[in-house]
C-alpha cells in the first residue's frame, strides 16, 4: 500500500508530529525549569534553565509516597486477581460450548459500554453498605470487576489464534483436561497473558473517577487523585505538577511501548476477520 | 475434524465451562450487575441523605423521569452533550483518517517520527494529559496565550474558560488529542493489511485509483471505521474527568454534560434517585446509538470456538 512519498504528506507529517508532541515536550521541559522560568509571563519555547528542584519538591510534597504506594498495591492486586479469573473464563469461552455462552459474551461487551459516571452512583451506595468505601480492598475489587470483561475478551482473542490440535493431542495421549490446559495451553498463552497484564496495569494505574469517589481520606489517595489535588483554591504549583506528571507517565510509557503493536493489531484483527 | 473432536469439552451437559466462568461472573455480577439493577430501582425512588441513613427508600414511580423531561435544563444538557460528542468524534475520526492515509505517502524517517510521537501521546495517562493542557492554557503563564500575543494579537492574561465555546474547545482538544493516536494507528494498520495482489489485480483489470478505492479498499476499511466510530461515541459521550479537572472540580452549570449533570445531582445535591434517572437515560441513548456495534461484536465472539 505504500506509495512514493510526497512533499505534502511529509510536511503534514512533520506538522502533526509537532502539534501532537508539543504538550509532552512542554511537560518535560517545564519539569526541569527553575521557578522563575516557570512563572514567567513571557514563556519561551526553549528552556532557559535546568534544575531538579521541581522533582525534589514533588517528592517531598505531602502524600507522594503514600499515594505511590497505594497505587502500586491497588494495581498489583487488581492485575493478579483479574488475570487469574480471566484465564479460566477465557478458556471457557474460546474452547468450550455451553448453554448461555452467548448471553455471557453479550454481558461482557455491554458491561464495558456502561458509562462509569452512571454506574458510580449505585456503586457508591453499594460500597457504603458493604463498608468498603475508603479501603484499598474495596477499590481493588471494583477495579477487578471493571477490568475483567476487557481482559477476558482480550485473552479470548489470543486463545482463538492458538490451534486446538495440540491440546487435543495431549488429551489423546491420556492427559486429563486439567493437565492439558495447565501444561499445554497455559505456556502457549504466556505472551497473551503478559500483554493483557500490562494493559490491565495501565488501565488501573490511570484510573481517576472511581478512586476519586471511593478513596476519600488523604492517606488513601492514588497517584492520579493526588495529581488532581495540586490545584487548590490558592493556585497551582505548576513546576512540581509537571514533574509529578512526568513521573506518573513514565511507567505507562515504558509498558505501553512494549505492547502497543499487539493492541493496534488486536483491535482491528477482529474486524478484518469478522 | 478428527476423532479428537469428541474429546473436546463440547457436550452441553458438561459442567466444566460453568466452573471456569463462575468466579469471574460472581465478581462482575456483584460489582457491575447489581449496580445496574440498583440504578434502575433507584431511578424510581426518592433517595437522599435521609434514605441513606434510614435505609428505607420512598417509591415515587415515574416522578423522577417526569420532572426531568419537564425541566428545560435537562434538554439543554442533553443537546449540549450530543453536540459536544458529535464534534469530538468527527474531529478525531477525520484527523485520524487523514493522518493515516497520509502516512502511506510519507518517507520512512518522517513516518517513524510521527508514529513514535503518536505512541508517546497514546501512552500518556489521561490525568497527566489534562494537567499539561491545564498548564498550557493557564491564566497567568500560558504558553498558548503568550504565543498568540507574540503573533500580534492582544489577549493579555486570559481565562479561557469564561467563554464556554473556548472552554469546550480546550476540553474537546484534550479528548481529541488523546484519541488521535489510537485512531490513526488502527486505520494505518488496516491500510497496510490490504492485500497487494488485490490492488494489482484491480489495476491490471483497468480500474482507476478512485475505482480501486471504492471497490477494494473501502470494503476492507469500512468495518474498522464502524468500530472506531462506535468506540469514539462510547468514550466521548461519557467524558467526565476532562471537564471536572480542567474546571477545578466545580464546573459551572454551563459546562454540564449528561455525565456531570448526573454526578452533580447525586453527589452534589444528594438526590440520588434523580441522578440515577439521568444516568439511565444516558445509558439508553448510548445503547441506541451503538446497537449495531454490539450486535456485530457478539457475533464475532460467538462464531469462534
Amino acid at each position: 500500500m505504500h506509495k512514493r512519498s510526497s512533499i505534502y504528506a511529509n510536511l503534514s507529517g512533520l506538522f502533526a508530529m509537532i502539534f501532537m508532541g508539543f504538550p509532552v515536550y512542554w511537560m518535560v521541559t517545564t519539569s526541569f525549569k527553575n521557578r522563575q522560568d516557570v512563572l514567567s509571563t513571557e514563556p519561551t519555547i526553549l528552556p532557559r534553565s535546568f534544575t531538579f528542584e521541581n522533582y525534589q519538591n514533588a517528592f517531598s510534597r505531602e502524600g507522594f509516597y503514600t499515594s505511590l504506594r497505594n497505587s502500586l498495591i491497588v494495581v498489583l492486586v487488581t492485575v493478579a486477581i483479574s488475570l487469574f479469573l480471566a484465564t479460566f473464563a477465557s478458556v471457557a469461552i474460546a474452547r468450550t460450548k455451553f448453554t448461555g455462552k452467548r448471553s455471557f459474551i453479550s454481558a461482557l461487551l455491554i458491561v464495558q459500554m456502561l458509562p462509569l459516571s452512571a454506574l458510580i452512583i449505585p456503586l457508591f451506595l453499594l460500597l457504603t453498605r458493604l463498608q468498603l468505601t475508603n479501603t484499598i480492598g474495596g477499590l481493588a475489587l471494583t477495579y477487578v470487576a471493571f477490568i475483567l470483561p476487557f481482559t477476558i475478551w482480550t485473552l479470548r482473542g489470543f486463545l482463538a489464534n492458538i490451534p486446538t490440535d495440540i491440546e487435543e493431542a495431549a488429551l489423546v495421549d491420556g492427559c486429563t483436561r486439567v493437565q492439558a490446559y495447565r501444561h499445554v495451553l497455559l505456556p502457549l498463552m504466556a505472551p497473551g497473558l503478559v500483554a493483557t497484564a500490562i494493559f490491565a496495569f495501565i488501565q488501573a494505574w490511570n484510573e481517576f473517577l472511581l478512586a476519586y469517589i471511593i478513596m476519600q481520606s488523604q492517606e488513601n489517595l492514588t497517584l492520579p487523585v493526588w495529581l488532581a489535588g495540586f490545584t487548590t483554591r490558592t493556585g497551582t504549583d505548576w513546576g512540581p505538577l509537571m514533574a509529578a506528571s512526568t513521573v506518573t507517565a513514565i511507567p505507562v510509557v515504558i509498558f505501553f511501548s512494549l505492547i502497543q503493536k499487539r493492541i493496534a493489531t488486536g483491535v482491528t484483527a477482529g474486524a478484518v476477520k469478522g | 475434524m478428527s476423532s479428537a473432536t469428541k474429546l473436546r469439552p463440547g457436550s452441553k451437559k458438561n459442567f466444566w465451562p460453568y466452573l471456569l466462568i463462575t468466579p469471574a461472573l460472581a465478581v462482575i455480577l456483584l460489582i457491575l450487575g447489581f449496580p445496574v439493577f440498583r440504578l434502575i430501582t433507584l431511578s424510581f425512588q426518592q433517595f437522599g441523605l435521609t434514605e441513606i441513613v434510614s435505609g428505607i427508600p420512598t417509591w415515587v414511580g415515574f416522578e423522577n423521569f417526569q420532572a426531568l423531561l419537564k425541566d428545560p435544563e435537562f434538554w439543554t444538557v442533553l443537546r449540549r452533550t450530543f453536540i459536544f460528542t458529535f464534534a469530538m468524534v468527527a474531529a478525531s475520526i477525520v484527523i485520524g483518517a487523514w493522518l493515516a492515509h497520509l502516512m502511506l505517502r510519507m518517507n520512512t524517517v518522517i513516518r517513524w517520527l510521527l508514529n513514535t510521537t503518536l505512541i508517546l501521546v497514546w501512552a500518556i495517562p489521561a490525568l497527566v494529559g489534562i494537567s499539561i493542557w491545564k498548564w498550557m492554557f493557564s491564566f497567568e503563564f500560558s504558553i498558548i496565550t503568550s504565543t498568540i500575543n507574540r503573533l500580534g494579537f492582544d489577549f493579555a492574561q486570559r481565562n479561557w474558560f469564561t467563554n464556554t465555546f473556548s472552554g469546550f474547545s480546550i476540553i474537546g482538544g484534550v479528548v481529541v488529542w488523546g484519541a488521535i493516536p489510537f485512531i490513526t494507528i488502527s486505520i494505518y494498520a488496516a491500510l497496510t493489511q490490504v492485500p497487494k495482489e488485490l490492488l494489482e489485480a484491480a489495476a491490471i483489470d483497468g480500474a482507476n485509483s478512485r475505482q480501486i478505492f471504492r471497490s477494494v479498499i473501502l470494503p476492507i476499511l469500512l468495518p474498522i471505521y464502524v468500530i472506531l466510530i462506535s468506540l469514539s461515541i462510547i468514550w466521548d459521550f461519557q467524558v467526565f474527568t476532562q471537564i471536572w479537572v480542567l474546571l477545578d472540580n466545580r464546573p459551572a452549570s454551563e459546562y454540564y454534560t449528561m455525565a456531570i449533570y448526573a454526578f452533580e445531582k447525586s453527589f452534589g445535591l444528594s438526590e440520588y434517585g434523580m441522578g440515577a434517572a439521568i444516568a439511565l437515560l444516558m445509558i439508553f441513548s448510548l445503547l441506541g446509538v451503538t446497537w449495531f456495534y454490539i450486535k456485530k461484536m457478539v457475533q464475532i465472539g460467538d462464531n469462534n470456538a
